[in-house]
């Protein structure tokens, strides 16, 4: 039984369908990443699956149970844990308040530790206001999220934009770590090499249908790079 | 000194009341965004409740207060947040201001039908003994009004300080992100609506036995708490705190002051609202963070028929006007002459309400103004046409400084310091001799012009009817230039406009300029139509009525206007019932609660339906391809018919 388990999912904005009847799977202690073009609704497949945006049709299993009726809270409690878009931080609220807010009730402490032991720099920023980081800080910050929650499903969308090349290494070795302690991961990435030589498995996205899934091995070939430009057509 | 310490006492007591109504204000804004018009009706329902139950039920003072101030408010709070607020989620800010409103009016008027407008005495159940300080007496009430304030706002602070505290800071910066985060934040809001509104009702029982139990005068009194949040930029309470003390202590000190000075009796009461208005208009620029969470969706303007020219409406109300006075009693032809003149009225609100996006509570203003200018005109000797168009012209800086707000803040803000403005003219202007004159009344009379007496009431009504036809055909004439253009550019965009290279302020002077005139002039044409206007004619709250009936009926297009006028005007005089009257303004409320995020009010609904969205519907709510076809079909066949397939 795999960990995620998506079965002709659809959804979208309002009436604009995006996500037309996608199945994915993601194993227990996977790595799996979704490419595609601009447009070919990765990003609106992740808020759905996290539950920002409501599910037209298909169904969603977490852990071999439907999560599609759950509020986006709740999934993040059943340990779905999106790292969205952006810099998914409280910019007004201190690093420290960051981490209360992440963490579980009475556990900074332990979530500071934690935090800091991945990425000490935070450390000495604790009570600087997020919005103030540098770009690179304010991701680490957002990752600490998945670790401080412990959540066994981690989704990532486009973590390294944006970033200095060092820091994207830096965020690399992070998601590294998250695979060893036996988390899964559902990457979106712009660095479409680096993600798929950590890929167990490779989803192609075009139209807001899976147009490839198959092993990394797999998609390297031209022919199916041929069909992700297909899908971006 | 010794002379104004009694003055100060007294203002630290009752600074101490808008202080925990300022501040359970202040708590909802801050955590969820939107700001509560509603807050003093609140606060005066779960009076109400607590007297009831205190007077007829019988119930021990603490025991009422506590299920007032623990049950009763909070319930409402629940319900505002759930039923009301929870739909509205990412709608812009002045959907919010129409829906808080529309409860404002709604429960007020409600009250006053349930409990009559006949103030009833409260008993005190404070101390009402005293001590004696060095040069002034106290007394153990004030210090008892003094002493829960303050509890309750170290408590608030303390409270805020807690892991909660945070989480309801984390769900105002980024709500998505929060939930991301495991927080449940419909309930994080719910609690901060509850929290408030549960100070809501604390500040009211605690007003009551020196208010009385008035309907009109909780509500708002409570409201003067708005100039106190406003000190703390609706968002800190330790700046609230002192805000609402200052202005106690202020209005305290300024009714030691304007004793003997009867013009000013209005002074120390609107001390609030003149804090409110100077906060709002003075601020340096982006002082003022509106935290309503809109998500840039655009619901309504810019929508329905926005840039074409009603000309067949127009040729309907023209030809209307033109049967109407050989048919209806003398009686009934007064009505239709006021329903003509409110179209107007109605149609210059909704290029600032509709259009524009901008809600404006001091409408009301412009139309006395412009009533009692047209008197004085007229007691001056100048000829009434003249004097109509100078009576709108005067109004036209007026607008412009009511503009100023507009400029510089956005929706919720807008509609504050224009609430504030209201006030201000009906309790600092509408008294002086300047305005309605020694008497307090102004006579009016029916101008004969161009050797044409229009003292009889058809001659009046075609005269009232023609104005307003002109003036609605300006107003449509706006819509469709290039003005109305920026007006709806800058209502969806301000930041795209001026990218674009538009300066928002001209057009939005331009547009309160306009709607100031045109609803002088209207105000003028009411008070003809009268004969006679005073201060209670033009009552601040018909503002806030208006608002609401032009909301209720479709804010967007002049069929919205003539039915607003309609609904607010002939319903009650056809019906001729007082109970019709009394519920009218809570209907008004309500619907304008519901109908805030409609397309264009009740004349939206009329509009064709769309049935390609319909299709689209009913082929998954059905399944059922047997209708698609047929609608597929009917779709061609009207595409066939005009020529487009």
């Amino acid at each position: 039984m795999a960990l995620l388990e998506l079965r002709g999912l659809c959804s979208g904005y309002g009436r604009t369908e995006v996500v037309r009847g996608v199945d994915l799977n993601v194993p227990e202690a996977a790595t799996v990443v979704m490419l595609g073009a601009n447009g070919a609704g990765k990003t609106t497949l992740l808020k759905t699956i996290a539950g920002l945006l409501p599910v037209t049709a298909g169904t969603i299993r977490f852990q071999g149970s439907p999560i599609e009726r759950l509020g986006a809270h709740g999934r993040a409690r059943r340990g779905v844990c999106l790292i969205p878009e952006g810099r998914g931080i409280f910019r007004r609220l201190t690093v420290r308040e960051n981490l209360l807010v992440q963490a579980d009730p009475g556990g900074l402490r332990a979530a500071i530790d934690r935090a800091a032991a991945l990425f000490p720099i935070l450390r000495d920023r604790l009570d600087q206001p997020a919005g103030t980081l540098s770009g690179g800080q304010q991701q680490m910050l957002a990752l600490a999220r998945a670790f401080v929650t412990g959540a066994p499903l981690i989704l990532s969308d486009e973590l390294s934009m944006g970033l200095a090349p060092v820091v994207v290494d830096d965020i690399f070795e992070a998601l590294a770590a998250l695979r060893r302690e036996g988390r899964s991961l559902l990457l979106v990435e712009q660095y479409v090499e680096r993600a798929v030589a950590v890929a167990d498995y490779v989803y192609i996205l075009g139209k807001g249908e899976v147009v490839f899934a198959g092993e990394p091995a797999e998609c390297t070939s031209g022919a199916v790079f041929a069909r992700y430009l297909e899908g971006a057509a | 000194m010794h002379t104004y310490l009694p003055f100060l006492v007294a203002g630290l007591a009752s600074g101490s009341v808008y202080a925990i109504a300022a501040m359970g204000l202040v708590i909802t804004y801050k955590t969820s965004g939107v700001f509560n018009f509603a807050h003093g009706a609140v606060g005066m329902a779960a009076t109400f409740v607590f007297y009831s139950l205190r007077a007829d039920a019988g119930l021990p003072t603490w025991l009422a207060a506590a299920v007032a101030v623990l049950a009763v408010g909070p319930a409402i709070g629940l319900v505002i947040d759930r039923l009301l607020l929870r739909r509205l989620e990412g709608a812009p800010s002045s959907t919010y201001v129409v829906v808080s409103l529309g409860l404002l009016i709604a429960v007020q008027s409600l009250f006053l039908v349930l409990y009559g407008a006949a103030p009833r005495r409260v008993e005190p159940f404070l101390p009402q003994s005293t001590f004696h300080l060095p040069g002034v007496n106290v007394g153990w009430d004030q210090v008892v009004l003094v002493a829960v304030a303050a509890v309750s706002g170290v408590g608030l602070a303390l409270f805020f300080r807690t892991r909660f505290g945070t989480l309801t800071r984390a769900v105002v910066d980024d709500r998505p992100l929060s939930e991301l985060a495991r927080v449940n934040t419909g309930a994080v809001t719910s609690a901060s609506w509850v929290i408030g509104c549960a100070f809501a009702a604390l500040s009211g029982i605690l007003l009551s036995p020196i208010l009385g139990l008035d309907a009109i005068r909780l509500t708002l009194l409570v409201l003067y708490s708005f100039g106190a949040a406003a000190v703390g930029r609706l968002v800190s309470l330790p700046l609230t705190y002192a805000g609402a003390l200052g202005i106690g202590v202020g209005a305290q000190l300024l009714t030691k002051f304007v004793v003997g000075r009867p013009s000013l009796a209005g002074l120390p009461s609107s001390l609030p609202f003149i804090v409110l208005f100077a906060v709002l208009v003075f601020s340096p620029k982006g002082k003022f963070l509106e935290l309503t969470r809109t998500d840039g969706r655009s619901s309504g303007s810019g929508g329905v028929g926005a840039g074409r020219f009603p000309v067949r409406l127009l040729l309907v109300l023209a030809g209307v006007a033109a049967v109407l006075p050989g048919r209806l009693s003398s009686g009934r032809l007064l009505t239709a002459t006021a329903v003509a003149a409110f179209v107007l009225v109605f149609s210059s609100l909704g290029l600032l309400v509709g259009m524009s996006r901008q809600v404006s509570l001091c409408h009301v203003v412009f139309v006395a103004l412009g009533a009692t200018t047209l008197a004085r005109l007229l007691d001056a000797g100048v000829p009434y046409l003249l004097a109509l168009l100078l009576a709108g012209l005067v109004m036209v800086p007026v607008g412009a400084l009511v503009a100023i707000p507009a400029i510089r803040l956005s929706g919720l803000f807008l509609a504050l310091a224009t609430f504030g403005f209201g006030v201000l003219a009906q309790d600092l202007l509408y008294p002086t001799r300047a305005v309605f004159g020694g008497k307090a009344i102004l006579t009016i009379h029916r101008p004969v012009i161009f050797g044409v007496s229009l003292a009889g009431d058809r001659g009046f009504f075609v005269f009232v009817a023609v104005l307003a036809l002109a003036g609605v055909v300006a107003v449509e004439a706006v819509r469709v230039t290039r003005l109305g253009r920026l007006l709806r550019g800058l209502a969806d965009s301000p930041t795209a406009m001026q990218s674009l290279g538009v300066n928002p302020v001209v057009p939005r002077v331009l547009v309160f300029c306009f709607t100031g005139f045109l609803a002088a002039v209207a105000g003028g044409l009411l008070g003809t139509l009268t004969l006679s206007v005073n201060a209670q004619t033009f009552d601040f709250f018909q503002s806030l009525v208006w608002v609401a009936a032009l909301v209720t009926a479709g804010s967007l297009s002049l069929g919205g206007a003539v039915l607003a006028a309609v609904l607010l005007v002939w319903v009650p005089a056809v019906f001729d019932s007082p109970v019709v009257a009394q519920w009218q303004p809570i209907a008004f409320g309500v619907a304008a609660i519901f109908l805030s995020q409609a397309r264009n009010g009740l004349v939206g609904f009329l509009r064709r339906p769309d049935f390609g969205a319909l299709a689209r519907r009913h082929e998954w709510r059905l399944g059922s391809v047997r209708l698609r076809e047929r609608l597929d079909a009917h779709a061609l066949a009207v595409e066939v018919r005009d020529g487009t397939a």
